[in-house]
C-alpha cells in the first residue's frame, strides 16, 4: 500500500463517528490527567487498559494514544502555571515557563508550549508516515541477534538517562530484570521463582505492576505531602504571542521538533531526553543565554516542541519490531497484544486500517488539543485547584477495579498493593522507578532473544558482533557506558538532571 | 464495556448462589458461564466466545465468557474442577489443559480425565511444517538426509514450549530417527517474522499465519500434519505421505464440563453446538481461522483425550519435551 491510499485509508479509520470520539476523549483526558500533578500517563493508561478490552482494536488504541500525548500538553499547563510538572516530560518547561508565568506573560508561555507541541505533533506523525513502512520493510532483516542488541541499548540508555544515582538506576533495572524472570520459562518450560503458585506461572503481570508502582504508590507518596503542597495558580492574560515571541520561538520549535523526533525512535530514550537536549542546545544557541531561568520563551517552545514530537515518534518501534522503547509503550503492545494482534514488521500489511487510522488520529487528536489548551486553558487552571482528597479516592477505585478485570484475578489485586508499597517505598529512597518498569518489559525479552541466538548459532556467540547492525547498536551502547565513566559527562549529566529534578 | 463487567459479575454470583443440582429438563434457567482458558483475540478464545453467543442464542440466557489465561490453561484447567457440575460453567480451550498438561506438569491441580466431563470436540486444524526460501530441505526425505549429514543442524521452530507444534516436530523427530534442536517462539507471529528473514529455517505450526505467505512464495510449504491433505495448500503433500508412515497430528479445541455434570445437560449442550458446527455459518467462520468444524460425542472425545495424552507421555519420559 502506497502512503497516499495509507492515509486514504487512515483518514476514513480515523474520522468515523465513534473513532473520532474516542480520539477526543482520550485527548481530554490525557489533558486533565497531564494537568493534575500526582496523577501520570502510565497510570492512566494501565486503569483503562482493561476497559479497552471491549472496543475493536483501533478505537482502544486511538484512545489511548490520545491520552500519552494529550498528558504532554497538559503537563506543560500545570508546569507554567504553577511550577509543578504535571508530567516528569515537563519539568524543563518549569525552567523558563514559570518565570514567564510570574513576569505576568504567562499567556504567552502556554502559546508557545501549544504551538510547539502542535507543529511537533504534526512534524512526528508525518514522520511515522515515512519512516514505519521504511522501518517495517528493513525489519525482516532484524533477527534475534539485532534484537538483543537494540534490547541492551535500550536497557543502557535508560539507565544512564534517569535522575539520581547511577548505582540507583543499575540497581532498579537489575530489580526489574529478575522480577521479569518469574513465571514460565520460554525454552523448557520450567516454573522459576513461583513458589509452587500457579497465579505466578505467566510471570508478574506488566499492567499490575506499573498500576501499582505509579498508581497506588504516587497516591500514597501525595498523600504525605497533601497539606504542605501549595496552591499558587498564575493568572493567564495574553493568549496570543507577539510578532517579537514568534520570531524568537519558531526556531527553537523546528530545532526542538528535529530532536525529538530522532530521539524518540531511539529506544530507552524516552521523551525527558528529548526536551532536556532542546533547552540545552537553545541555549547554547542563544545570543542572550543569560535570560535562560528568567523567562526566555525559547526555553519554553523548543522542549515543548520536542518531548511532543518524540512522543509521536516513540510509536515507531513499538508497532514496526514490536519493541517498546518506554513504559507507556509498553503497556500500548499490552493492548494491541490482549486484542490480539502482534506489533512487529506485518502490521502494516495485517492491520492497515489501524496503523493509518492511528497515525491520521494523531494529527487530528493534536488539533484538537491545540483547540482544548488555548482557549480552554481558564477550565484546566481552575482543575489544578481540584483538592487531592477527590483523586485519590477515585484513583484507588479505578486502579482495583481495572486490575481485577484483567484477568478476573484477586491476586493481581493484592499484587498491585504490594507494588504500591514498593513505589512508595522507591519514591521515599529516590530511585526513579522508570529503569525498573522498562526492564521488567526488556529483560525478559533481552532473554528470549539471547537464548534463540544461541541456539540458533548452536552456541556460538561470536554472530552478536558478526552482524554490523548488531556490533553497531553493541558499539553505540558501549560508548554510552563510557561516556558516563568520563568524568566530563558526567557532569554535564548530573547537571542536566538536576535541573530537571 | 461497564455492561460486560456488570455481566460477569452478575454471572459469577449466579453460579455462587446456584445450590443443588439443576435438572436437564429447566436447564438452563439463569446466566452461565463459559471459562476461555487463554487470553482474550487468541484462536482457542474466539472459539470459546463463538460458543458462548450461540448458547446465549439457543438457550435465551446470557452465556458469558470469563478469561482465565496462564500456565497453558492449568488455571482454567483447576477452576473448572472446582465448580458445580450444575452445567452454568464449561469451558472452551484448545487441546493442552485437557491432555498434554497431565504429562507435562508434574504438579497439576487436576486429572483431566478424571476431573472433566467431556462435552464435544468442536473444530480442528492441521499442523504444517514449513521452510524459509533458504532452507536446506524443501522436502521431509531432504530434512531427514540433511539432519543426518549434519547431526545437531537442524532447528525447527514452534509456537511455545509444549505446544502442539512442538510435540508434533518432536514425535516426527523421534520416527525419522533424528536429532532436532527445538526452538520455541511466544506465539505464530515472531516465528514467521524470522522464517521470512531467513533466521531460522523450519517451523511447525498451525497454517494459517503462513498460508499467504507460502502464496506470495516468501516461504516454503514442506508438509502438513495431518493423514489427508488440506484444502487451503492442496498441493502440500502429508508428512505421511512423504515416507513417515503413520505419522498424523492434529489440533483439536473442545468444550467440557466438571465431572459429574448430569448427562441430560452434556447431551443438550453436545446436541446445540454439534447442530451449530453443521450450519454453513459457523463452518464459514472456522474455516477463515484455519479450522475445521468435528462435532463428535462426548465418548468420543474422551478417547481423543486419552490418545493424546498417550501420545505425549512417551516424548516426556524420553525427555524429548520436559516436564515442569
Amino acid at each position: 500500500m502506497d502512503i497516499f491510499s495509507g492515509l486514504m485509508l487512515g483518514f476514513a479509520t480515523a474520522t468515523t463517528f465513534s473513532n473520532f470520539i474516542y480520539c477526543f476523549f482520550g485527548v481530554l483526558l490525557g489533558t486533565a490527567v497531564g494537568v493534575l500533578p500526582g496523577v501520570g500517563a502510565i497510570a492512566t493508561i494501565s486503569m483503562l487498559l482493561p476497559f479497552t478490552f471491549g472496543l475493536p482494536v483501533d478505537t482502544a488504541l486511538i484512545m489511548l494514544a490520545g491520552i500519552f500525548y494529550g498528558t504532554q500538553y497538559g503537563g506543560s499547563t500545570t508546569a507554567i502555571l504553577m511550577n509543578l510538572p504535571g508530567e516528569a516530560s515537563s519539568v524543563v518547561t518549569t525552567l523558563d515557563g514559570h518565570e514567564m508565568a510570574k513576569q505576568g506573560r504567562a499567556g504567552r508561555a502556554l502559546a508557545a508550549a501549544a504551538i510547539g507541541s502542535f507543529f511537533a505533533g504534526t512534524v512526528g506523525t508525518l514522520f511515522i508516515v515515512i519512516a514505519a513502512p521504511l522501518l517495517a520493510s528493513f525489519a525482516l532483516t532484524f533477527g534475534p541477534t539485532e534484537y538483543f542488541s537494540l534490547i541492551v541499548l535500550g536497557l543502557v540508555t535508560s539507565m544512564v538517562l534517569t535522575s539520581g544515582s547511577l548505582l540507583t538506576a543499575f540497581g532498579m533495572a537489575l530489580f526489574g530484570m529478575l522480577l521479569g524472570m518469574i513465571g514460565t520459562d520460554v525454552n523448557s518450560g520450567a516454573a522459576r521463582y513461583t513458589f509452587g503458585s500457579p497465579n505466578l506461572l505467566d510471570g508478574l503481570n506488566f499492567v499490575v505492576v506499573a498500576t501499582g508502582i505509579f498508581g497506588l504508590g504516587d497516591v500514597l507518596a501525595n498523600l504525605e505531602t497533601e497539606r504542605t503542597r501549595s496552591a499558587g495558580v498564575a493568572a493567564v492574560k495574553g493568549l496570543f504571542p507577539s510578532r517579537e515571541d514568534w520570531k524568537r520561538m519558531s526556531g527553537p520549535i523546528v530545532r526542538g521538533t528535529g530532536l525529538g523526533v530522532l530521539l524518540g525512535v531511539l529506544p530507552g530514550a524516552g521523551l525527558l531526553l528529548a526536551s532536556f537536549s532542546s533547552y540545552a542546545l537553545e541555549k547554547k544557541l542563544s545570543r542572550h543565554p543569560e535570560e535562560f531561568g528568567k523567562g526566555a520563551i525559547e526555553g519554553v517552545a523548543g522542549p515543548e516542541a520536542a518531548n511532543n514530537a518524540a512522543a509521536q515518534t516513540s510509536f515507531i518501534p513499538m508497532l514496526t519490531l514490536g519493541l517498546p522503547g518506554t513504559a507507556t509503550m509498553a503497556l500500548m503492545i499490552g493492548a494491541l497484544i490482549i486484542q490480539g494482534v502482534q506489533p512487529g514488521p506485518d502490521i502494516l500489511t495485517q492491520q492497515p486500517a489501524l496503523f493509518w487510522g492511528l497515525v491520521v488520529s494523531m494529527w487530528i487528536g493534536n488539533l484538537m488539543l491545540l483547540i482544548l489548551n488555548l482557549p480552554l486553558v481558564g477550565m484546566w487552571a481552575k482543575l489544578i485547584s481540584v483538592p487531592y482528597r477527590f483523586l485519590f479516592p477515585m484513583i484507588c477505585v479505578f486502579t482495583t477495579i481495572g486490575v481485577y478485570s484483567i484477568n478476573n484475578s484477586v491476586f493481581d489485586v493484592y499484587m498491585m498493593a504490594l507494588f504500591g508499597l514498593l513505589g512508595y517505598f522507591f519514591r521515599k529512597v529516590g530511585a526513579e522507578p522508570a529503569p525498573l518498569i522498562l526492564a521488567l518489559i526488556l529483560g525478559p525479552m533481552a532473554e528470549e532473544y539471547l537464548r534463540r541466538t544461541l541456539m540458533l548459532s548452536h552456541g556460538d556467540a561470536s554472530v552478536f558482533f558478526t552482524s554490523p547492525l548488531s556490533l553497531g547498536t553493541l558499539i553505540v551502547a558501549a560508548v554510552l557506558l563510557l561516556s558516563i565513566v568520563s568524568p566530563r559527562f558526567r557532569r554535564v549529566r548530573e547537571e542536566g538532571l538536576q535541573e530537571a529534578d | 464495556m461497564k455492561r460486560r463487567e456488570f455481566m460477569v459479575l452478575g454471572g459469577t454470583a449466579a453460579v455462587l448462589a446456584s445450590t443443588g443440582l439443576a435438572r436437564g429438563d429447566d436447564w438452563p434457567s439463569k446466566t452461565g458461564v463459559v471459562i476461555s482458558a487463554y487470553p482474550a483475540g487468541g484462536t482457542s478464545d474466539i472459539i470459546a466466545r463463538l460458543v458462548a453467543d450461540e448458547l446465549t442464542a439457543q438457550y435465551g440466557q446470557q452465556f458469558v465468557v470469563e478469561n482465565h489465561p496462564g500456565a497453558s490453561g492449568a488455571i482454567a484447567g483447576s477452576r473448572l474442577a472446582r465448580s458445580a457440575p450444575d452445567g452454568y460453567t464449561i469451558m472452551v480451550t484448545g487441546s493442552a489443559p485437557l491432555a498434554a498438561n497431565k504429562v507435562v506438569q508434574t504438579n497439576l491441580a487436576y486429572d483431566p480425565e478424571v476431573d472433566f466431563a467431556p462435552i464435544t470436540i468442536v473444530c480442528e486444524s492441521p499442523a504444517l511444517l514449513s521452510g524459509s526460501m533458504s532452507a536446506p530441505a524443501t522436502t521431509v526425505q531432504d530434512l531427514i538426509a540433511y539432519a543426518k549429514a549434519n547431526p545437531g543442524q537442524v532447528n525447527i521452530g514452534n509456537p511455545g514450549a509444549g505446544t502442539k507444534g512442538h510435540i508434533a516436530a518432536a514425535i516426527l523427530g523421534q520416527m525419522a530417527g533424528i536429532e532436532v534442536n527445538h526452538i520455541p517462539y511466544k506465539g505464530s507471529a515472531p516465528l514467521v517474522a524470522d522464517l521470512l528473514g531467513g533466521h531460522i529455517h523450519f517451523a511447525l505450526d498451525a497454517p494459517s499465519n503462513y498460508v499467504p505467505h507460502i502464496q506470495a512464495n516468501a516461504i516454503r510449504a514442506i508438509a502438513v500434519t495431518t493423514a489427508a491433505r488440506i484444502p487451503e495448500l492442496p498441493e502440500v503433500q502429508t508428512v505421511a505421505e512423504q515416507g513417515i508412515d503413520g505419522y498424523e497430528q492434529t489440533l483439536w479445541f473442545g468444550a467440557v464440563g466438571p465431572k459429574d455434570m448430569p448427562a441430560d445437560i452434556v447431551n443438550k449442550l453436545n446436541a446445540t453446538i454439534k447442530a451449530w458446527t453443521e450450519t454453513p455459518a459457523a463452518q464459514e467462520k472456522l474455516a477463515s481461522l484455519g479450522l475445521t468444524a468435528v462435532a463428535n460425542t462426548p465418548e468420543e472425545m474422551r478417547a481423543e483425550m486419552h490418545r493424546e495424552i498417550e501420545s505425549i507421555r512417551p516424548l516426556v519420559e524420553a525427555g524429548l519435551v520436559q516436564a515442569t
